[in-house]
């Protein structure tokens, strides 16, 4: 343990597993005894034994427990990462390990001559694995050290939250008001589900009184959200995109199980339905993309795909110019006497003319001699000729098609685009709102959708400049019109969804243009801040009843001041106010797109837009707040009932707050650059970062308290503004319901994405399915009659002649002995005249 | 004509004309008389064959045995005055003609076959090597090559011991013995 | 013997079985049917015998296979009037053509 201190981060990973497992056994077990429960005797007993009749609530202490240790092995894990100085392979072997899980390949154990003298020469640089293996391994540098400590910590707290806000689950009925009942065989929507259902500001219908009753799921929310968090962390410690992708979907389903955790009601098991689909469309591209490194560079382990495409960072000579570039290849013309089995010859692209090389060059994972490659000018023959040989393993130089190489990195991309909810994927995020609210705070807004942005931060080497554009362009047109969307919501939890897209949006911006350490660094604070907002949205929406609608609030933070001030400074930070944590990564990030924008001036829109949503982001998130505990009750009876949560969950939004006030904090405190977290992640960061973008992190360094004077101004004046319009004229209830403009309406509408799929994939697919139904199906009306043109009806058909057909030979059974006997020497006779006629 | 040829001549007219009997005669009884005709006529075409043993099994076995078995039959199961049961004329005609089918092909098929040359020996082995046979002790068949196949080809005969099949047919026999005592025994009427 | 042949068995052999058939085919008392069997048996009886006194191949088999099928037809009838003394039990008839359970 002490040997290789990496192993901590595997059991703070099983833990949430152990939890799972022992909840989905003991429900299981339950499950199966349930019958025998009226009778004594060892049946009976178990089902007692595992929970009986009420929830599994200690199950859930037993995950929260698990997930507590867990947080606790994340923080001694990135104390020790933190504080280990030692480098080099000693480190690797201290803070990684891997192991075969299906081997493909041959198990060849005996060294290969390369190796041995790479070793000799070189001890720090680790030797290769054969490939063709898919592994499951750990990698811990400081960036899944910050990230895993994050994760445990806000999930251990989020569990704790749930433990109070999931109260009414431990009861062994529960009554759902928001449950669709059949009425006479038709479907009539009740309750809550009218807000969620369509989006018309008409005044909310009453709760029906005929509630649809179930039994409690406490045990079963924590089983999920324990698995959610063991496929969470695994994501975070893979060392390797297939254990990426298991972990990947993982999460995925989790996600499905939890946003459909009232699965009874229609808008929750759609929502769950829609985020499951959209996120495999990301998925799919994701599967693509690991399949082209699969099959180029024969390895999925990051490391070794970042030292196959990019050129080693040092050799025995120091740095120079191409380290840990991406090198692009020409081939050369084949000369006449090659045949099938001579190696090819690719040189550098012309140095006058970059980015026109056609191929990718591939690097040996291990070298004859210590780093082979040493810039121009010191190629394989002294004038940049790379020969590959037909065959390339990881022993050689290999090229892959750059067209192939940019996918590749689409593929992953579209991956996290799924995940982070960027555009054109986000609108499973919102839906998703529909589960419990620990469950948004977790997976929408801490962990889930960060697993992109992780995964982009984690494969950012192996994006081509064109897939690095691609991202920031995404991820700016995600965090405008997500920001936009937010203005006019009127859900709490969907204005929070929004500013999550939005945010994420900022983290891919800033991946996109060079800014790792500030996208990154955003990722962590806002885990921070957001998992703090939805759990007081949480609150709040457990004070009020499961109430959500923030035009019938007000004025609640004289009946929950905790909540209404931890969420203060969660507005706060989101909105970049200096000195809490979320101003450190947002100045960055909007330091870095100055400078981007400044050297690159057709990309300004990468500049304009951020700053404009800063200031939309201060007024949309302060106007949640006037409208929630502002001003006068708006519905005074809602206000009456409201109350303070427990302590149980008022002490996580402490815990959540302080974190988010200081989670980014460094010396001195008023220099945006000088956070301490900032300066971790940046021992993580890719060695090319700063070389590819000097010139952009130069820029952004000179404008940089331009950058950050004008987001606090747009802020500041976006905060202004929903005090004004909120704070100071206390809207009255009915001037809240009145529908705006066009304008309006197309932000209300959120920018008619929903419909905009609807109308180009939904519909059409749902034609689609009807009519080859048409083809295929009979009409039910009908079912036995020949329908010729359906596929049924022709199978109909067939059936029903082979039905006549044996209808009329029923006919030949008589049961007749004599004709039986007759038909015998008939057969006979037939027979033998045949047999006559033959033989002659 | 030899005295051979008139045996035959007039056993199988006899034979011939009760089998025709069997199928003619309207009523049961005289049905069992005509086929004890026929029978007893194949058991003479065996003594013409010169296979003694295997016509005096014959007469033993099925006039004795069988015939008597079926005209018990026939006393159990009368139905007061031994009721005729008709058949159609237009069965009569179909069963005729598919009869005469029958037999027309059968004779061309006779016709057909390569027949083996006649031996010379008119004798065909007598109950000893039959018996000697059975239990696979001597075989009286010619030990060298013998040419009677119709396709000429040469044969070598191997010593034969029916000793297994036969045992196989007495087992075969005593089960179906036992079953039929089993089918026919007096069992007692369930009252409806 | 010799001048004789084994055609004339063979037709005669021939004539008896399709009698068999044709009783087996029209008879409706089932004893009758019975009979047609034995006639059916006894015709291929007499084509074993004949080719084993006129095939010097098959001298002792033919013989040996006549015997056997004597004494299965002795079982053979037997069973079938074990037979149709049950059905005569149930059915207080022996008219085959009311045996027909088995109609489809």
């Amino acid at each position: 343990m002490f040997d290789v201190p990496g192993r901590i981060y595997v059991v703070a990973t099983l833990l949430p597993l152990a939890a799972f497992l022992v909840l989905l056994i003991a429900g299981a077990t339950r499950a199966f005894f349930r019958p025998f429960r009226k009778q004594g005797g060892f049946a009976g007993g178990m089902y007692w034994v595992c929970g009986g009749d009420k929830p599994l609530k200690t199950g859930a202490y037993l995950a929260t427990g698990c997930m507590a240790v867990a947080a606790g092995l994340g923080v001694l894990g990135l104390v020790w990462v933190l504080t280990d100085p030692s480098e080099g392979s000693i480190r690797a072997s201290k803070w990684a390990e891997r192991i075969d899980w299906v081997r493909i390949g041959p198990l060849d154990t005996s060294p290969q001559p390369e190796w041995e003298l790479q070793r000799a020469a070189d001890a720090t640089r680790a030797t290769p694995r054969l490939a063709l293996a898919l592994e499951v391994g750990y990698k811990i540098d400081q960036l899944t050290a910050v990230v895993f400590a994050m994760v445990t910590v806000i999930s251990t707290l989020i569990f704790l939250f749930s433990l109070g806000y999931m109260a009414d689950e431990v009861r062994e009925t529960v009554e759902d008001h928001q449950v669709v009942e059949r009425v006479g065989g038709g479907e009539t929507r009740r309750g809550g589900d009218k807000n969620h259902g369509d989006h018309s500001p008409s005044p909310h219908l009453p709760p029906s009184h005929s509630g649809f009753h179930r039994r409690g799921r406490f045990g079963r929310f924590f089983l999920f959200l324990s698995l959610f968090c063991f496929s969470m962390l695994n994501l975070v410690i893979a060392d390797n995109l297939f254990q990426v992708f298991v972990s990947w979907e993982l999460v995925g389903v989790c996600s499905f199980f939890l946003i459909g955790f009232y699965y009874e009601r229609p808008s929750a098991s759609a929502a769950a339905n829609k985020a499951f689909i959209v996120n495999r469309i990301g998925d799919a591209g994701f599967l693509v993309g690991i399949m082209v490194a699969w099959s180029y560079c024969g390895t999925l382990n990051i490391e070794e795909l970042t030292r196959r495409v990019r050129s080693p960072e040092a050799d025995s000579h120091g740095t120079y110019e191409l380290a840990s570039r991406v090198i692009r290849v020409n081939a050369d013309p084949i000369p006449a006497a090659a045949t099938a089995a001579t190696p090819r010859d690719y040189s550098l692209e012309p140095r006058d003319k970059p980015g026109t090389g056609s191929h990718v060059l591939l690097f040996p994972l291990a070298w004859e001699e210590p780093t082979h490659f040493h810039g121009p000018g010191y190629g394989k023959h002294k004038d940049n000729v790379f020969e590959v040989p037909p065959r390339s393993d990881y022993l050689t130089y290999g090229v892959m098609p750059y067209a192939l190489f940019v996918l590749m990195g689409l593929g992953i991309f579209l991956g996290c685009v799924g995940k982070s909810a960027q555009v054109p994927l986000q609108t499973w995020l919102p839906d998703a709102m529909e589960g419990p609210t620990p469950v948004s705070a977790l997976i929408h807004a801490a962990t889930m959708v960060a697993a992109g942005v992780y995964l982009v931060g984690r494969c950012y080497t192996l994006f081509a400049p064109e897939v690095l554009l691609t991202i920031a362009y995404i991820g700016v047109i995600t965090l405008f019109i997500s920001a936009t969307i937010a203005l006019v919501q009127t859900d709490i939890k969907r204005i929070l969804a929004y500013s999550t897209c939005s945010q994420l949006g900022f983290m891919m911006l800033a991946l996109g243009i060079g800014g790792w350490v500030a996208g990154l660094l955003h990722l962590i604070t806002h885990a921070f801040f957001k998992a703090l907002l939805f759990l007081c949205s949480g609150s709040v929406i457990h004070g009020c009843h499961h109430e959500q609608d923030i035009r019938k609030m007000g004025g609640l933070r004289r009946k929950m001041p905790v909540t209404a001030f931890t969420m203060l400074v969660g507005v706060l930070a989101i909105s970049g106010a200096p000195l809490l944590s979320g101003w450190y990564s947002k100045d960055q990030i909007l330091a870095t797109a100055m400078g981007y924008g400044i050297e690159h001036k057709q990309h300004i829109l990468l500049m304009v837009l951020p700053l404009v949503t800063t200031g939309l982001t201060a007024y949309y998130m302060f106007r949640l707040w006037f409208l929630t505990f502002a001003g006068k009750p708006r519905d005074t009876h809602l206000n009456e009932k409201a109350h303070e949560s427990p302590l149980v969950m008022t002490v996580p939004l402490v815990l959540l707050a302080a974190f988010s006030i200081g989670v980014a904090w460094g010396w001195p405190l008023w220099d945006a650059n000088a956070s301490y977290l900032g300066h971790v992640l940046e021992k993580a960061q890719p060695a090319f970062v700063p070389v590819q973008f000097a010139t952009e992190h130069h820029e952004a360094h000179e404008h940089h308290l331009t950058a950050g004077a004008l987001a606090l101004l747009l802020a500041v004046s976006g905060a202004w503004l929903a005090w004004w319009l909120f704070g100071w004229r206390q809207p009255a209830d009915m001037e809240m319901y009145r529908p705006g403009g066009p304008g309006y309406r197309f932000l209300h509408g959120k920018w008619y994405f929903d419909e905009l799929y609807d109308a180009a994939i939904v519909n059409p697919t749902i034609t689609l399915a009807k009519a080859a139904a048409a083809v295929d199906k009979a009409p039910t009306d009908r079912p036995r009659q020949f329908a010729l043109p359906t596929l049924d009806g022709i199978l109909n058909t067939a059936a029903e002649l082979f039905i006549v057909f044996g209808r009329s030979l029923r006919a030949v059974q008589t049961g007749q002995l004599r004709t039986y006997v007759l038909t015998l020497a008939l057969t006979a006779v037939a027979v033998l005249a045949i047999l006559t006629v033959l033989v002659k | 004509m030899t005295l051979p040829v008139v045996l035959f001549a007039v056993v199988a007219t006899i034979t011939a004309v009760s089998a025709l009997g069997v199928v003619l005669a309207k009523n049961i009884v005289r049905m069992a008389v005509w086929l004890l005709f026929t029978l007893i006529g194949v058991s003479l075409l065996y003594f013409l064959l010169g296979a003694e043993f295997a016509g005096t099994v014959q007469l033993i076995v099925y006039v004795g045995g069988t015939l008597i078995l079926i005209v018990f039959g026939v006393m159990l199961t009368a139905q007061g005055p031994l009721r005729e049961l008709r058949t159609r004329p237009a069965e009569w005609v179909i069963g005729g003609i598919v009869g005469a089918l029958l037999f027309g092909l059968l004779v061309t098929a006779s016709y057909q076959i390569a027949l083996p040359p006649a031996s010379a020996d008119n004798t065909l082995p007598g109950p000893g090597p039959l018996g000697l046979t059975f239990l696979g002790v001597t075989d009286v068949s010619p030990n060298t090559n013998v040419t009677g196949v119709p396709d000429s080809a040469t044969i070598t005969r191997k010593p034969v011991a029916y000793l297994l099949p036969f045992e196989i047919v007495s087992v075969h026999l005593l089960v179906v013995l036992v079953g039929a005592a089993y089918l026919a025994r007096a069992k007692r009427r369930v009252k409806a | 013997m010799s001048e004789l042949g084994m055609q004339p068995f063979l037709i005669l052999s021939a004539f008896i079985f399709a009698c068999g058939v044709v009783c087996i085919a029209t008879k409706r008392n089932a004893i009758g049917v019975l009979m047609g069997v034995e006639l059916v048996l006894n015709a291929a009886n007499i084509n074993v015998v004949a080719f084993a006194r006129f095939n010097p191949a098959f001298r002792l088999d033919g013989q040996v296979f006549a015997l056997m099928v004597i004494v299965l037809a002795a079982a053979e009838a037997a069973v079938a009037l074990a037979i149709i003394l049950n059905f005569y039990n149930n059915h207080a008839t022996v008219d085959v053509d009311s045996a027909d359970s088995l109609k489809g």
